[in-house]
């Protein structure tokens, strides 16, 4: 019951924004993005193959026709394998052909800003995210795998444009770049920098 | 119902777009690759010090599944060749258990099919089926393994070559320390097509491994 309540709630709601974007588009919207992600600094060095696996989801609200506020999540999966080498130690050596793998889940909150109005052609927009990511980093000595899953804060400032398929059209494609910065510490990975390019669709829905 | 059907569908669904945008490491490993081959030594030990090495007469199967027992399979022996030919070609010279070596060499292979084993060095001296000390001439006393590197895995077999000092045993405090140690372990560890490449890569990392410096 409480849950019905709600929703009726945010509909009036979305009624009474709706009629004040009468001459534009829902507030409310989702994206889906293809993303390709290409490891930078201490990551490079331990997985440098750029992430042509990975996405990324969000939903935003528009607060008003330059500002809104939302949420994103996204995965990228960073690889690399390298030749047999030894790998010294104190009192041991190792011989092992090393396959460097992280798979990452940022869930960030995100605000953006767009530097034109909605009736434009083209909309450019700046955002950032802040929140947390997943990291899932697991490197193989051979076919044995030493993993550590942990969680690290996440930044991500963006930026990128919105092509709206018509004038007002609810349905826009989006293009942005983001960069990505997590203080994550773990063996050879001193911090977690990526660039990510991600291109996909924004559907404003209510 | 609904929702929770929901929900789960919307697990259901981002679970697979993730696992199906992993590039999985072991989808497209050879055998070759998927073997590591570890030495672990005592760096305080001067291995020119020794001269004389003695091998045991065929290789301890250890296992969490069967009795422990003794092997001599074509394998085994092809091994221990290629060992002895190995250590001799390091400047040791390979002599009878009795003649007094100033090094043993024993060897295992492990087999550990249903639980899961530590692989910290020396875990295997205190499995049934490993040599008894008294083998080396020095009944009741313990191994001392210099304790490093480990990597965890459920299901494996490996082989362990362990080199002890018998030199020093008399004052050793009732132990046979183990100078360096070699596990052999991955797929298809236990094909003797492998042995000569596995044991030329151990020998090959242990450059210290000599009897002289010249």
């Amino acid at each position: 019951m409480k849950s019905i309540k709600v929703i009726i709630l945010l509909m009036i709601g979305s009624l009474g924004v709706h009629s004040a974007f009468a001459q534009s588009r829902p507030p409310l919207s989702v994206n889906v993005n293809y993303s390709i992600a290409q490891p930078l600094g201490s990551l490079s060095d331990y997985a440098k193959n750029t992430s042509f696996r990975g996405w990324t989801a969000g939903i935003n609200y528009a607060i008003n026709d330059r500002l809104s506020v939302g949420g994103k999540v996204g995965y990228a999966d960073f690889y690399e394998r390298f030749p047999r080498a030894v790998y010294p130690g104190k009192g041991e050596d190792v011989s092992a052909v090393q396959t460097h793998t992280l798979q990452t889940i940022p869930i960030l909150a995100t605000v953006q800003y767009s530097f034109a109005k909605a009736d434009a052609r083209v909309i450019p927009y700046a955002g950032v995210g802040i929140g947390t990511a997943n990291m899932n980093y697991e490197k193989y000595w051979g076919e044995f795998v030493e993993k550590e899953n942990k969680w690290a804060f996440q930044v991500s400032p963006e930026l990128g444009i919105n092509i709206p398929f018509g004038k007002y059209s609810p349905v826009m494609l989006n293009a942005n770049v983001q960069y990505n910065y997590a203080p994550y510490k773990l063996n050879e990975i001193t911090n977690y920098s990526s660039i990510q390019a991600n291109i996909g669709l924004k559907f404003h829905i209510q | 119902m609904k929702r929770t059907g929901m929900i789960l569908s919307a697990i259901a669904v981002s679970a697979l777009l993730i696992s199906s945008c992993r590039k999985e490491p072991l989808n497209d490993m050879t055998e070759e690759e998927s073997r590591i081959y570890v030495t672990n030594y005592n760096d305080t030990a001067d291995f020119t010090s020794y001269k004389t090495f003695s091998i045991v007469d065929s290789v301890a199967v250890i296992s969490n599944r069967e009795d422990a027992k003794k092997e001599l399979t074509a394998y085994d022996v092809k091994l221990l060749n290629s060992l002895k030919t190995s250590l001799q070609g390091r400047g040791y010279t390979l002599v009878d258990k009795g003649a007094k070596p100033d090094l043993a060499v024993n060897v295992s292979r492990i087999d550990n099919t249903t639980t899961s084993i530590g692989y910290d060095p020396g875990y295997w001296a205190g499995y049934p089926g490993y040599w008894d000390s008294g083998y080396w001439g020095y009944p009741g006393f313990d191994y001392w393994f210099p304790s490093y590197y480990s990597v965890f895995r459920t299901r494996e077999k490996s082989v362990v070559v362990d080199l002890l000092d018998l030199k020093n045993a008399p004052h050793a405090d009732n132990k046979l320390n183990a100078i360096w140690n070699a596990m052999l372990r991955g797929t298809g560890v236990w094909n003797s097509d492998n042995i000569e490449s596995m044991v030329k890569a151990v020998i090959d990392q242990s450059a210290y491994l000599k009897a002289s410096n010249n």
